[in-house]
């Protein structure tokens, strides 16, 4: 995606000032990024550097802990099931990114592979869902849930994931890219096509799958809205749900609340450390096209 | 390549119309997304439109009472719709510049950064992406708080008295903004910088020859080709930003002070589960939908049209 220009192509005593020169030139743009770092990090840093701090230091103001402790921690955990609601979420952001991934390959496979009629209608219609907003269609999702006898269950936050046209299209995208002989080769061999899909397509799309379970997964441990409509005992409940739970109209528990926080984000934060080239890479491919 | 592409799928139509014959495959291949998306969003906006004519609880045993028009037209008559809309545009013109603005000025700037710096500058700056929207509330919750927010205390140090940033009628809706705006202006800057950096260089060089300035070369050759990124961008604002306050809005202030910070996402929240009043919850999504509809196809048209601008 990037371009690193070429600089290094000077001869050296020229070089020394020209880089110095670029240095200059450099510094407001250093001094932006630095600003817009300090901005997207601090919050994060004060979540963390709160939830350490002991139960009797919450208000301080010092920039790291003066003693670490782990009491908002070991309060957070007595308060509310923690660690059956990260359970829960992992569960669900796991079930979902496969489910997702697999339906999305299926769907995109029967566009790209076969001609029909209709199929044109029918892709509109697949990508037309981007514009219905949640809130739309969620009194008769909510009534649907109550019908079914699954409201307050997991089973009821995955359900509605089973598709998405992001994944359907971007999945469809790169298999039109897909060499036409490959797969007719495959075919001629007698392959079923369910074969083909799996032995031949999928292994060469691993790059945009793999980019697709990040957004994915990311994208269901975060998420809010659905959750919150759906959700009744703390057991069952995302721990989204369960960080709500500390922030109540007769005061908020500051320290608890940013232990629980920081037990919400360690996950996605220590995988993106891991991975943040292909985290970033992910998130960028959703956007260009 | 391409003819090849066209040949196979039209020689099997042909075979396949001759013959009379339907192929079932790929519907089958087709069914569970389509099912998908029959059961939890087709079916579900039929339902809310019908709905929307008629009065009901929600309750299972309450009756439902057709009610005509007179949901939309009770609706119309509520300041509470109009001072939502007005607070959605606010929240969609307040967030462009954060969304859009800001990282395109970041992104030109920066682009002769040495790569390695760059590298960094990228990874700190996209955290708030993948940070969830609960936890960017609450952690902002805890920044803001009149009383210990580190925010306020550093204000107050400056001699400021505490300000209400979530309590304040007219400061509540730019705070909640600029939390969205937090979590956007990261990923808005990369995608751009990324747009910024596929120009070709040559282009940049011919101009630089022709004996253009730097604000000549930005303005003439830079913002042209950025420019279906940029429409991407204020698409993406115009579209999901005023959703993404949802989150926020319902975690920091109900809509409140005095509905300062309601948009039409959440008064349909609003009205559906804490008035239980469906029937004004579904008028009000069906006009959302076609509000939504209409900007969505604007701006669509918009990108077709300025998309033809290439390296």
């Amino acid at each position: 995606m990037t371009i690193s220009l070429p600089q290094a192509t000077a001869a050296s005593p020229l070089r020394r000032r020209k880089t110095k020169r670029h240095w200059l030139a450099n510094a407001p743009g250093h001094v932006a990024l630095t600003l817009l770092s300090i901005i997207c990090m601090f919050p994060v840093y004060w979540m963390l550097v709160t939830s350490l701090r002991p139960a009797n230091e919450t208000f301080e103001t010092t920039l790291w802990p003066t003693s670490a402790s782990l009491d908002n921690y070991i309060y957070a955990l007595n308060a509310i099931p923690i660690w059956q609601m990260l359970l829960n979420t992992l569960v669900v952001s796991s079930v979902v990114t496969v489910i997702q991934l697999v339906v999305g390959l299926l769907a995109a496979y029967g566009f790209v592979r076969w001609q029909f009629r209709f199929s044109k209608l029918v892709y509109a219609l697949v990508a037309l869902t981007w514009l219905v907003p949640l809130q739309v269609v969620m009194i008769p999702n909510y009534l649907l849930v109550v019908r079914l006898g699954l409201l307050d269950s997991v089973v009821a936050l995955i359900l509605p994931h089973f598709a998405s046209a992001f994944c359907i299209m971007l999945l469809a995208q790169s298999m039109r890219a897909f060499p036409r002989e490959v797969l007719e080769a495959a075919r001629m061999d007698g392959a079923r096509s369910l074969r083909v899909l799996w032995d031949v397509v999928t292994p060469n799309l691993r790059g945009i799958i793999a980019s697709l379970a990040i957004l994915i997964f990311i994208s269901t441990w975060n998420e809010y809205f659905w959750p919150l409509l759906l959700s009744r005992t703390p057991s069952n409940s995302l721990i989204q749900i369960g960080i709500q739970m500390f922030m109540t109209t007769e005061g908020t528990q500051w320290g608890p609340l940013m232990a629980a926080s920081t037990m919400a984000s360690l996950p996605i934060l220590v995988f993106y450390v891991v991975l943040q080239r292909q985290v970033i890479q992910s998130f960028m491919k959703s956007g260009i096209r | 390549m391409a003819t090849a592409e066209i040949a196979v799928p039209a020689r099997q139509t042909r075979r396949r119309i001759a013959s009379g014959r339907f192929n079932v495959t790929p519907w089958l291949y087709l069914f569970p997304a389509l099912a998908t998306f029959v059961v939890w969003i087709y079916e579900p906006l039929a339902r809310a439109f019908f709905l929307s004519f008629f009065e009901w609880n929600m309750l299972p045993t309450a009756p439902l009472r057709y009610v005509g028009v007179h949901n939309y037209t009770n609706l119309f008559q509520l300041p509470k719709l109009w001072q939502s809309l007005r607070n959605s545009a606010v929240y969609i013109l307040g967030l462009l510049p954060i969304a859009v603005l800001l990282p395109l000025a970041i992104a030109i700037i920066t682009h002769d950064l040495p790569a390695r710096w760059r590298n960094l500058y990228r990874a700190m700056i996209f955290v708030p992406m993948i940070i969830a929207p609960v936890v960017a509330a609450a952690v902002w919750r805890w920044l803001l708080d009149p009383g210990h927010g580190i925010l306020n205390l550093g204000l107050q140090g400056l001699g400021s008295k505490p300000v209400g940033f979530l309590t304040d009628p007219n400061i509540a809706i730019w705070t909640i903004i600029f939390i969205t705006g937090w979590k956007l202006v990261g990923f808005s800057t990369l995608i751009l910088s990324a747009a910024n950096a596929n120009i070709n260089p040559s282009l940049i060089e011919a101009a630089r020859m022709d004996g253009a300035s730097r604000w000549e070369i930005v303005r003439d050759v830079r913002l042209p080709l950025l420019s279906a990124t940029l429409l991407f961008l204020v698409m993406l604002t115009i579209l999901l930003g005023a959703q993404w306050t949802f989150s926020y809005i319902n975690i920091l202030t109900q809509g409140g002070p005095m509905g300062s910070t309601n948009n039409i996402y959440y008064i349909l929240w609003d009205f559906g589960f804490s008035s239980l009043s469906v029937g004004w919850s579904a008028a009000a999504a069906v006009l959302l939908f076609v509000l939504f509809g209409i900007l969505a196809a604007a701006l669509l048209w918009l990108m077709d049209r300025y998309s033809f601008y290439d390296n």
